[in-house]
């Protein structure tokens, strides 16, 4: 058997991408991809052993990195906190809202009755991104910029203001897209609220 | 229940084990009268269009359940905390529940595919509106501070399903949460709520720096219009 390449990888991926992204989950097939893809499925089967471990593979590549990276730039000695939470949640829901990330979140959790992908989404994305804006607020509550609380569901429930007003219209295709100044109004909303809800005083 | 009602409730209900199975695509109108029984003719004398029986079967129980929960939220009687206390706590042991949970796993499949996710939303707007109702009334009376009641609607929804609902809609968690745990999340969600919409605000530097945009945001249009 050839040795794996992460070109080859990155090969599958995308054209895996682009297979789910038209078929969806449920009537994409292997065969779909390795047809879009060439060469032989056995190699297909050699670096995904499955069309779930594929998916997951795409859309974590795809976007869920990308959130944790944006969370794990949250700079805990910043002195504005507002300045930071807000910084964060435009690149945030920049991210979240693009129409890949939508149609992903939405055949996560489409597909997440019949297969494992919902789990491994919540303990490799939400989890992880969860923990890492509670750190920052945990810091903040020592520093005495926002009041004592359980910083993990401070955290829930930041990140939950952030997509309180445009989520659920996006996962419901009632809207395509967000313009940016939508974004940044909605995501000025949710911190004000949040901090009115968190500040000491 | 009539003869008429209780031909409906069928309907609904095998076109709701059809849907689960088969998916929006899947099923036809031709497939859920056979499974029901009768003419197509009856059918669509009860649901004039696919779309329209597919949200109806996603949001019948959300809708009949809300009626009476709704009633918490009375606004001739504004005592906030205890009002969305019990109301919360109501909502979350409704969404949690595993049927309401395959529910919103359907309603958001299809969404795209069919069209029908927007006509889920203006059912789900509607009931919102009762929510901004009584919070508009809270403002009018003084115990909540003035801002867009639809915008304090959806930061109300969002703090309550904010610690609970995702473990499940990822299928992390199956069993309902026992009445203890969602009570204490709506406690919390509607504790930083009424924080967060308190009439006084201190003059903190905060406060200061958002006070004329939060003027600003309670004369724009609603957050729906504003979408545009």
């Amino acid at each position: 058997m050839k040795t794996k390449t992460e070109s080859k990888r990155q090969a599958i991926i995308k054209a895996a991408a682009e297979v789910f992204r038209e078929f969806g989950f449920d009537r994409a097939s292997m065969s779909d991809i390795r047809e879009r893809l060439g060469g032989s499925k056995a190699t297909l089967y050699n670096y995904f052993p499955s069309k779930e471990k594929l998916f997951f593979e795409v859309m974590h590549q795809a976007k869920e990195a990308e959130l944790e990276t944006i969370a794990g730039e949250l700079d805990a000695d910043t002195d504005d906190i507002r300045r930071e939470l807000t910084h964060f949640g435009l690149k945030f829901l920049t991210v979240l809202y693009s129409a890949d990330a939508i149609a992903v979140r939405r055949l996560t959790i489409a597909e997440s009755r019949h297969s494992d992908i919902g789990r491994l989404s919540f303990e490799q994305a939400v989890v992880p991104i969860e923990k890492q804006v509670a750190e920052f607020l945990r810091k903040a509550m020592k520093r005495g910029l926002l009041r004592a609380a359980d910083s993990k569901v401070a955290a829930m429930h930041m990140l939950s203001l952030l997509e309180s007003e445009l989520l659920q219209r996006l996962l419901l295709g009632v809207i395509d897209s967000v313009k940016p100044e939508t974004i940044s109004a909605a995501v000025r909303r949710a911190v004000d609220v949040f901090l009115y809800g968190y500040e000491r005083r | 229940m009539s003869k008429s009602d209780s031909k409906r409730q069928a309907i609904l209900a095998s076109a709701y084990r059809l849907f689960r199975a088969r998916g929006f695509e899947g099923t036809s109108m031709a497939d859920i009268t056979t499974q029901v029984g009768g003419s197509k003719a009856t059918l669509y004398s009860h649901f004039p269009s696919k779309e329209e029986l597919f949200v109806e079967c996603m949001m019948a129980a959300m809708e009949n359940y809300m009626s009476g929960t709704l009633k918490h939220l009375d606004p001739c009687r504004p005592d906030p905390e205890k009002a969305l206390r019990n109301f919360g706590t109501s909502v979350l042991n409704f969404i949690c529940s595993p049927e309401q949970v395959e529910v919103r796993r359907l309603m958001i499949a299809e969404a795209a595919r069919s069209g029908t996710g927007k006509l889920c939303f203006d059912k789900i707007a509607a009931l919102r509106t009762q929510v901004s109702s009584f919070l508009a009334a809270c403002m009018a009376a003084g115990t909540l501070r003035r801002d867009d009641p639809n915008l304090a609607a959806d930061h109300l929804g969002a703090l309550l399903e904010a610690e609970i609902l995702e473990p499940f809609l990822l299928h992390v968690r199956e069993t309902a949460p026992d009445a203890k745990e969602t009570a204490l999340a709506a406690r919390r969600a509607v504790a930083a709520f009424l924080r967060a919409y308190a009439p006084e605000v201190p003059p903190s530097s905060i406060a200061e720096r958002s006070r004329p945009k939060r003027v600003q945001s309670a004369s724009a249009p609603s957050s729906t219009e504003s979408l545009e």
